[in-house]
Parts: structure tokens; sequence; C-alpha cells
């Protein structure tokens, strides 16, 4: 019916619903945590292996990346100094820089220092990285611009004790507001990194546009500070907030554009192979010893033509029609299941798993919000049993001893109970998904 | 207060949110705010757009814009197994001249440095970037930047040559380590290219044979000897 208004109302009320509202609240904490989650495994995967890699010392050498960086301009950290100390400092920092986010502790500023271990670790060593790097790198400069932390995060938790303790109905959006007047670890957090910051531009290692971005946002996030503090309810404080939703939206909408340029150049690409025209295409890495982890089982199903040709033609399909199928949500879903089954399959098959991971956490962004907030539930109420058998009692918390405040008071990210939702951006049944 | 028990969003008599909720003043604050939003990620996803697509009218009359904007940080390659899935498995060897102790020159056998990789792969969950990447990358890198007769084509050719020479002085190091390091005077690579043979079904056949390609001995100095993994 909505279909028949004005199309000056609608985008109205589109305008008013992007400048309102980060959407997605469920779809990019999902991001955030998979995202985060692939390059802490990552990083932990290649701790034995960093200094071959990417140490001062390896065969892609400090000398070497100077050069190369000295000519694309990429931006590292690495390359600052080819002290060891340093390098381990940067690796130490992208491990837990990434773990933080993915609990969603300071979920903007982990962001930020997320982008910082990311981008230096991936640009240092450009040689030996591959798909699964390449979607970390373009994610971790996507995500600094989301509100990722809006649920399923430590801060959101945090917000929403400080919004009970105050007597107040909703959580706020962003934990900033909610919790001024007990936080002492945000304003520290901040005067360190912006004395760090104040260190790198005086040494003159920054570029001016990096350093230029860097000071935005830890401005930003000063401002934001003062007005959640002296100002909270003025109209700048409003303009902030519809400024913060527009950035959200916009990246959000990039990400999923991105992902679709993922599957359509990969797809469009195979139709033009001949290989992939004769059915053959998917025997071939299943030989290639750099992609065949299983050996056996590559010449098992190499035996089995008609289902390689199946296979063959599958991913092709699947591939080319996912961005047209995001205009119905139900074929999407279908085909979101199989792209998911697919990148777990070549996880284990041709011996690529983080760049499976890398790739289930963008296909996440297109989940449809009931089923996130049904895992995020299900995981919740397996989590409040697990503390409950290993504990004896249920752990008590403040003074209402609620099923709701199980759902917040024990440890890891936790969805926003039923109180709080839905966020006032998403209404419960809605998908982020485009809609005609 | 009636829009507010109905909650946000809940309809049309509800508070205004949003834009609609500033004074005329930051409205249009607001308003400025959301066309450069709307313009920059237009461009953005154009720019990524004409980066992964074939060269096409647009993208060669702006080519310098668009690398303009993607390189460094956007740069992106989506042709995964496409057009064609690589028909061919490339393995890299290496081997070394080493100085004995009596003064004299040994050579080494040829090291299957990729066929080391292979086997460390095999029934492995997990690769590790050094066993999957490191060796084939780099010599994809070398090859993408050199010619036929090994020459360089500049800069980017150059750091290929010092790369691919570090990595086989770290491997032979491995493999010799019962030489003495600094012993080691220059190294060699060479690849061997095998067809993977179509499948029984296609009827198809190509040539076993494998190709070799050999490139010139290498000094080794004295800073690639510092190269660790460690």
């Amino acid at each position: 019916m909505n279909r028949l208004r004005l199309p000056a109302a609608g985008l109205s009320r589109g305008i008013g619903r992007i400048t309102s509202t980060a959407l997605g609240p469920y779809q990019t904490a999902v991001i955030r945590i998979g995202f985060s989650a692939t390059w802490l495994l990552f990083l932990l995967r290649e701790l034995p292996n960093r200094h071959e890699l990417y140490g001062p010392q390896g065969p892609w050498s400090w000398e070497l990346a100077q050069r190369l960086i000295a000519d694309n301009q990429a931006f590292t950290v690495l390359t600052w100094t080819d002290s060891r100390l340093w390098f381990e400092c940067v690796y130490g920092l992208a491990i837990v820089s990434s773990a933080l986010l993915m609990l969603g502790w300071r979920t903007r500023t982990m962001s930020v220092l997320f982008l910082v271990g990311a981008l230096s670790v991936l640009n240092r060593s450009v040689f030996v990285g591959d798909g699964g790097d390449n979607v970390i790198h373009l994610m971790a400069m996507y995500l600094v611009l989301t509100r990722c932390g809006q649920v399923w995060s430590l801060d959101a938790r945090r917000a929403a004790r400080t919004a009970r303790a105050r007597g107040g109905g909703f959580p706020e959006q962003e934990h900033e507001t909610a919790e001024l007047d007990f936080d002492r670890v945000g304003p520290v957090l901040w005067w360190l990194l912006g004395l760090a910051l104040s260190l790198v531009t005086l040494l003159g290692q920054l570029s001016w546009g990096w350093s230029l971005i860097f000071w935005t946002i830890w401005a930003v996030h000063g401002l934001w500070w003062y007005l959640g503090r002296r100002a909270p309810g003025s109209e700048l404080r409003a303009l902030c907030d519809v400024a913060t939703n527009l950035l959200h939206n916009a990246a959000l909408f990039v990400i999923m554009a991105e992902a679709c340029l993922i599957y359509a150049t990969a797809g469009w690409y195979k139709i033009q192979g001949n290989r992939w025209q004769d059915g053959t295409a998917v025997y071939y890495p299943l030989h290639l010893d750099y992609f065949s982890p299983w050996p056996a089982l590559s010449q098992w199903l190499s035996t089995h033509g008609t289902a390689i040709m199946l296979i063959t033609y599958g991913t092709v399909i699947v591939q080319v029609a996912f961005p047209f199928t995001l205009f119905n949500r139900r074929v999407k879903n279908v085909l979101l299941a199989a792209m998911m089954v697919e990148h777990a399959v070549i996880a284990v098959l041709l011996g690529l798993p983080f760049f499976s991971l890398a790739m289930i956490a963008a296909d996440a962004v297109f989940l449809p919000t009931t089923f996130l907030r049904r895992i995020g539930k299900r995981a919740a109420r397996a989590r409040s049993a697990l503390t409950a058998r290993t504990r004896g009692v249920p752990e008590q918390r403040g003074g209402t001893a609620t099923g709701q405040d199980e759902a917040y008071g024990t440890g890891a990210p936790q969805p926003v109970p039923s109180e709080a939702e839905p966020p006032p951006s998403s209404p419960p049944e809605a998908d982020v998904t485009p809609r005609p | 207060m009636d829009g507010y028990e109905q909650g946000r969003g809940a309809g049309p008599p509800g508070p205004r949110t949003g834009i609609a909720a500033l004074s005329p003043p930051y409205q249009v604050a607001a308003a400025l705010v959301l066309a450069v939003v709307v313009l920059v990620s237009c461009v953005h996803l154009a720019m990524v757009f004409l980066h992964v697509a074939p060269a096409n009218t647009v993208s060669k009359q702006h080519g310098a814009a668009v690398d303009d904007w993607v390189y460094p940080e956007f740069e992106q390659n989506w042709k995964l197994f496409a057009p064609n899935p690589l028909q061919q498995n490339i393995a890299v060897e290496a081997r070394a001249q080493f100085r004995t102790a009596d003064g004299g020159v040994r050579h080494t056998e040829w090291h299957g440095l990729s066929a080391q990789d292979g086997a460390a792969i095999d029934g492995n969950l997990l690769p590790s970037h050094t066993q999957q990447n490191q060796l084939r990358r780099a010599w994809d890198y070398y090859t993408s930047t050199h010619d036929t007769k090994d020459r360089p084509n500049g800069m980017r050719g150059e750091l290929s040559a010092e790369y691919l020479r570090r990595i086989a002085v770290l491997r032979i190091g491995r493999e010799e380590a019962g030489e003495p390091a600094d012993g080691l005077l220059r190294v060699q690579l060479r690849s061997v290219t095998t067809n993977v043979q179509p499948p029984s079904w296609s009827g198809e056949k190509l040539d076993p044979k494998p190709v070799i390609r050999l490139l010139p001995w290498w000094n080794v100095t004295s800073q690639d000897l510092e190269v660790r993994d460690r």
C-alpha cells in the first residue's frame, strides 16, 4: 500500500528514517563480530609465523616494504621504524583491538584501533595476502563509520544498566550519553589517544590525509562526550545524531554494495571462462597443490563428473544472481544460506578458512533481523543456563533479579532484552534489505 | 505525552525525530550533511565499480581519476578462480652454492620449495600464509614484473627479485642447516610447470611434459643472510 503514496512523501519518509535511526543494528553488530573475530583468529593462527610474514627481518624485509610504501603511499605504522619491539607492540595492538571490538568494548574507539592494526599489518606485506585479507582491509575502513555497537556489545550492556540505574526506560542508542556521570575510562582513553596522536603528528610520521582523518575522528569523539555531558538535549547534539546516523546508514549501504560487487565480479568474470562454461572448472582447483589439503577427497569428488558440473554451474548462478535477489526477501535468504554453506565447504576443501570466514561475515550483513534476534536469544539462554550450572545459582545483580537482568548480567555480548527492543530504529520484523 | 507512550516511529502522531525535529538553521546543516554523504557514497561506489569492471568506455576516459580514488586503500580484485581457474601446478625449486671449509665450492640439489608447501598444506585445516601464499604469490609477483629474459620492469620488478631471493635464502637455510650460514654464496630458482590433466570424462588430453623456467644465479648479499623467520 505504501507504494501508492506520492514519491515525494516516500522520499521525505525515507529521509526521516535515515536521519533519525541507525538502521540494521543487528546486522552491523554481526559483521562487527564476524570481521573482528576473523582477523583475531588469523592473527592468533599466524602468531608463530608473524616475524616471517610481517617482521622487520622477514623475507619481505622492512627495507623492501618501505621502498614499496614510499611508492604506493599505503597506510602502515610498521614502516615507521625497523625496531623489533615496535613490531611486537603493533601486532599486539592488532590482537587486543580486534578482541575488544568483537566484544564491543568502547566500540567507537576500538573500531579505529582495529583499522590501524589491520591496515598496518596488511599493507606491510601485501604479497602474502589473499581475498580474505582484502575483505578485512576494506571492511575495517567501513566499520569505523558504522554504529556497530548498538546491540550485542559490552557498550550496549553498560548503557542499559546505567539507564536502568537511573530509572529511565529506554537505553540510549549509543553508550556515551547514558554513562557519562560514572565513566572515567572513556575520557582517559580519549586523552591517551590524543597524546599518542600528537606525538605521531609531531614526529611527522603521518601523511597529511591520515592526520586529518584521525584528528577529525578524535575531535568528533570529544565533541560527542562534551555535548552528551553539557548539552544532552541541545539541538547541536541532535544535529550530531543526525549526521552520525547518516554516516552509519551510508556506510552500511556501501558495505552491502561492496558485498554485491564481490559476487557480481566473481560471477560475471566466471561466465566468460570456458572451464566454467563446460562445467569442469571446480575440478581444477581440487588438483592444485596449493588448494588441495585433502587429496583423497579431491580425487573422489573429481570422479563424479555430473556433480562437478552441477557445482560449477550452481556457483556461477548463485554469484551472478545474488545482487538481484535482494529485491525478494525469500529468494535472497535461500541464496544466502546456499552461499554460506558453499563458503564453509570452501574453507575445508580448498584450505581457505580465513577467506571463507571473512566472506561468511560479509554475507551476514544480509541476514534477516528476526533470524539474528532468534540466534541472539538462544545464545543468551544457553549462556545463562551455563552460568547457572557452573555457579549453582543464577547470578544476582543490582536490585531486580528478573530474567531480563540475567540476560544482561553475565559477561559476554548479549542481545538487548525485550524491554529495550526493538531499538527505536528498526521495526522488529524489518529486514535491512532494500525493497522495491 | 501521548506521542511518548507510543514510542518512536510508532505512527504519524509520534514525536518528530531525525531531520524533522531540528529547527530551520540546523535543518539546513543536516541537509548539507545529507547531500555530502549521499554524494560521496555514490562517487565511491561508482569508482569501485569502474575499478573492478573490465576496461570500458568510461574507465578508459577517467582511468587516472579512478586510480587516484581507489589506490592504495580501496584496491580490490575479485576475479576468484575467474575467468578460468588456474590449470597448472607451478612448482618453484631452488638450489644453492656454498663455500666449503677447504675453500672450494659446493652445489646443492634442487629443493622443491612448493612441494614442501604442498606437503605442509595436506591434511591441514588452517594452512598458514607462509605455506599457501608466500612463495606462490612471490613467484606471481616476479613473473608479472619481469620479461622472459628476466629483465625487471622497474622498481617493483627489482623488489620482487630481492623478495624471491630472500625467500630462497630463508628456506635453503632451513634445508641445509649443517652448512655455516655465511658460506651461502649464490642461489638459483626455477619453476616446473605441469598441466593439470583435464578430467577423464572430458576426452581432452594435454601435454604431460613439464615446462621449466630457469632463473639466473643470484649473488646472496650480507643483508639477505640476515633474513629470519623468528
